[in-house]
């Protein structure tokens, strides 16, 4: 017995470890019109998200305040 | 401050239950406290309803995109707010004045006033479909109920009490709580805290004998502590990370469609109390199936209003659950209405097989389909698929040199190919016709009948939806009503098309697949060939299938198949084994629907993921997915029980049915079966 929406917030049968395997197998072989597919980026994104986001925001509610620091640092990377 | 900040719901409740016992009065903020969206941004919600009120802007032949609807809205919600920010503290609107005024300025001073009902209530409809009770809080919520507290609702927002009752009720907990209170009303809001002394005077309602709980630690933190009302504030991580996966989902969707279908898919996922435990096929049915079904109806719902097709007929027995899904999911996009109407139709292959025959006789193509299934092998097996009593043929078999059980199947044992050739011979003869004709025009009567019961001759374009596969359903019913004048255009619309016998379009009966179709290149959709019967059982309808149709002289009566005999009851176990797998689809019609609603994608946006989908389930699935979703028993009754040869069963076997330990052990099978169905693709 398991939820249809997973404690990640993923799609039961549909995990990204599971999507990013057929992405990349896509990459290939011939699998079907994906217009694009998912893309790199967002896949990490999503999946840093699915996986840590839970822990990350957790630690931004709690701390949040005392990491300000992390934010002209984040936005240098992000440039 | 007198207020405290929790980060999960459980230490909230705990420290709440303490509080509330000194406490004779318990308030709650209602989005994103007791309510939770299933977007991030609910701004979101008035998309729709823009599109909504652009659609009946074309009915009104005042015509308005939804773009500059949404405009108008928006400046006007924010002039009321301006102006309310001149006389109060909180710059609020009400919803029901501004948009009673940008109705008017739309439609004019007359119909506007008369469509604001309509709105309101699909923008309450959306809103709805949106929002989630917070379990953990309504069960608190009861227990404070049950000890007698004093419970009220209050929120700072553009809807009126009088609304969000209706949300709340929607919820459940209506029935808990006192009352609820709006900002809109009064324009007295938690922001600037000028609501709580409106309460407490209101309500009667001491400082001290109050706690208040809501998620924003200025409004519901702050302002409540300025006047002494002890309050708990929620701020919970996994609702953070909840919103920002939905709303990453919906920006890359914006910019990539691959991920149409999966900020679709996230929309309509269940949360909460909804989000229980269940069978895995359940999931299967609401992750999968279901998703796939609302496609392919909503683009049916597309092609009818493009062609102005009036009516739509589901065929049965998957039409059932196509019908039912169409009526739950349709509504929340086709608000405006405009929709054909919609019927279930009666009907089998074995039913029509026979009927068909009535005027045109049993032609090659009818009998080159019947001879498709590998358990029909002699005239018998024509016989019984097209309803005729073979004892009536001996004379004509005689004279083609044939008997009844001449082979005249390739795949069996005994054939002969100048039997075959002696058998079409037979089938140009007139007297064979003649006695065919005679034998199917009763059930082609009874079934014109039927027919002319559900109306199908009263509508010039029908549409004509089944699952698939070859279209053998609509090409036998068209050619039962062929020879009246008053015959409607047949547009087919099959969930996948894989035409196995070619299809006689013309300009008044023509096919076309949805999801597949095999005249269009289309490889990932063409996975829907490793398993086709799962589709066709899990939409099956629960009772049996339709044998015939019998003429009364009154008119006629449908014969259904028995279910006391051996197939019958493989049937209804699978149909028990199934019902979980029906009960996941059914339960996302709704959710499907609302979803569609708020994204406004059609199928052509949603496709890569559809593909991406379809790939992952049907050429990849787990071993254990497909033991689970395989069919256990796959009945056709126009499938005979005669056995072919020996080499028929040799060569290649496809992967769903294939042993477990293949499945599992045998090194990279499923990548060695794609190969081959790419092939296979390539080649036909």
């Amino acid at each position: 017995m398991k939820s249809a929406l997973n404690s990640r917030f993923e799609l039961t049968g549909y995990e990204m470890s599971r999507l990013i395997k057929i992405s990349v197998f896509g990459k290939f072989v011939p699998i079907g019109n994906l217009r694009g597919g998912p893309g790199g980026r967002c896949l990490c994104v999503l999946s840093l998200l699915h996986y840590f986001g839970f822990w990350g925001y957790w630690l931004k509610a709690k701390h949040g305040h005392r990491l300000n620091f992390i934010k002209p640092m984040y936005r240098r990377i992000k440039r | 401050m007198n207020f405290q900040t929790y980060y999960s719901l459980t230490s909230l409740i705990e420290r709440g239950r303490v509080a509330a016992e000194t406490k004779t009065t318990v308030t709650f903020d209602l989005f994103d406290t007791l309510l939770i969206r299933r977007i991030h941004d609910p701004d979101l919600v008035k998309l729709p309803v823009a599109r909504f009120v652009s659609a009946l802007s074309k009915e009104y032949d005042c015509p308005v995109g939804w773009k500059k609807v949404e405009d108008l809205r928006d400046g006007i919600e924010r002039t009321h707010r301006s102006k309310t920010g001149e006389s109060f503290a909180d710059h609020e609107a009400c919803y029901p004045k501004y948009m009673l005024e940008l109705l008017c300025e739309i439609f004019g001073e007359s119909t506007g006033p008369k469509l604001l009902d309509r709105v309101t209530e699909y923008e309450l409809f959306m809103e709805n479909s949106m929002l989630v009770p917070r379990v953990e809080l309504v069960n608190w919520l009861k227990e404070l109920a049950d000890a007698g507290k004093r419970i009220f609702i209050i929120s700072d927002m553009y809807l009126p009490a009088s609304h969000l009752k209706k949300l709340v009720a929607h919820a459940g907990i209506l029935d808990l709580v006192e009352d609820v209170i709006s900002s809109s009303d009064t324009f007295l809001a938690k922001a600037s805290g000028e609501a709580y002394p409106l309460v407490a005077e209101k309500y009667d309602i001491a400082y001290k004998d109050w706690l208040h709980i809501g998620d924003n630690g200025f409004s519901d933190g702050m302002r409540a502590a300025e006047v002494g009302i002890e309050s708990l504030i929620i701020h919970d991580p996994k609702e953070d990370q909840r919103k920002s996966l939905i709303q990453r989902y919906y920006n890359y969707s914006d910019g990539k469609p691959f991920w149409r279908g999966r900020v679709l898919q996230q929309l309509m996922a269940p949360h909460e109390g909804e989000n229980v435990d269940q069978s895995p096929l359940y999931i299967e049915g609401y992750n999968f199936i279901g998703p796939m079904i609302g496609l392919f109806v909503q683009r049916i719902a597309e092609l009818c209003i493009e062609k102005k097709l009036t009516k739509v007929f589901f065929l049965s027995r998957e039409g059932w659950t196509f019908k039912r899904y169409w009526e739950q999911a349709m509504p929340a996009l086709y608000p405006q209405g405009g929709l054909p109407e919609v019927e279930y139709l009666y009907v089998s292959r074995m039913a029509l097989a026979g009927a068909s025959c009535a005027y045109n006789g049993l032609t090659k193509t009818k009998a080159d389909i019947a001879f498709l299934p590998s358990g029909n092998r002699d005239f018998r097996d024509v016989c019984r698929i097209f309803s005729l009593d073979s004892s009536r043929f001996e004379a004509c078999l005689d004279r083609f040199g044939l008997t009844e059980e001449t082979c005249l199947s390739h795949i069996h044992d005994g054939y002969d190919p100048e039997n075959r050739m002696k058998f079409v011979a037979m089938l140009e003869d007139v007297a064979f016709q003649h006695e065919v004709k005679a034998q199917c025009k009763d059930s082609n009567l009874a079934m014109l009948r039927y027919f002319e019961d559900v109306g199908l001759f009263e509508h010039e374009d029908v549409a004509i939806v089944d699952i698939g596969w070859l279209g053998s359903i609509q090409r036998f019913l068209f050619e039962a009503i062929a020879h009246r004048d008053d015959k409607p255009t047949c547009h087919g619309y099959l969930f996948g098309a894989t035409r196995g016998i070619p299809f006689n379009t013309s300009d008044k009966n023509s096919v076309e697949g949805i999801m597949y179709d095999r005249d269009k290149f289309d490889l990932a959709g063409s996975t829907l060939f490793y398993a086709r019967d799962i589709f066709e059982e899990a939409c099956r309808a629960p009772y049996p299938t339709l044998n015939g149709y019998k003429l009364k002289d009154d008119g006629y009566e449908l014969v259904f198949r028995q279910t006391d005999d051996t197939i019958g009851k493989a049937e209804l176990v699978q149909d028990s084994y199934f019902a979980p797998l029906q009960d996941g689809i059914y339960d996302s019609a709704k959710r499907f629907g609302a979803a569609a609603a708020m994204l406004n994608y059609s199928l052509a946006d949603y496709r890569p993921w559809i593909n991406a989908m379809l790939v992952n389930k049907l050429a990849f699935p787990k071993t254990e997915e497909i033991f689970r979703i395989r069919n256990q028993h796959h009945l056709d009754d126009f499938h005979g029980q005669k056995k072919p040869k020996a080499e028929f069963y040799k060569g290649f076997v496809p992967l769903w049915d294939r042993p477990q330990w293949q499945l599992r052990l045998s090194p990279l099978l499923r990548i060695r079966c794609f190969f081959r169905h790419l092939r296979e693709r390539i080649n036909e």
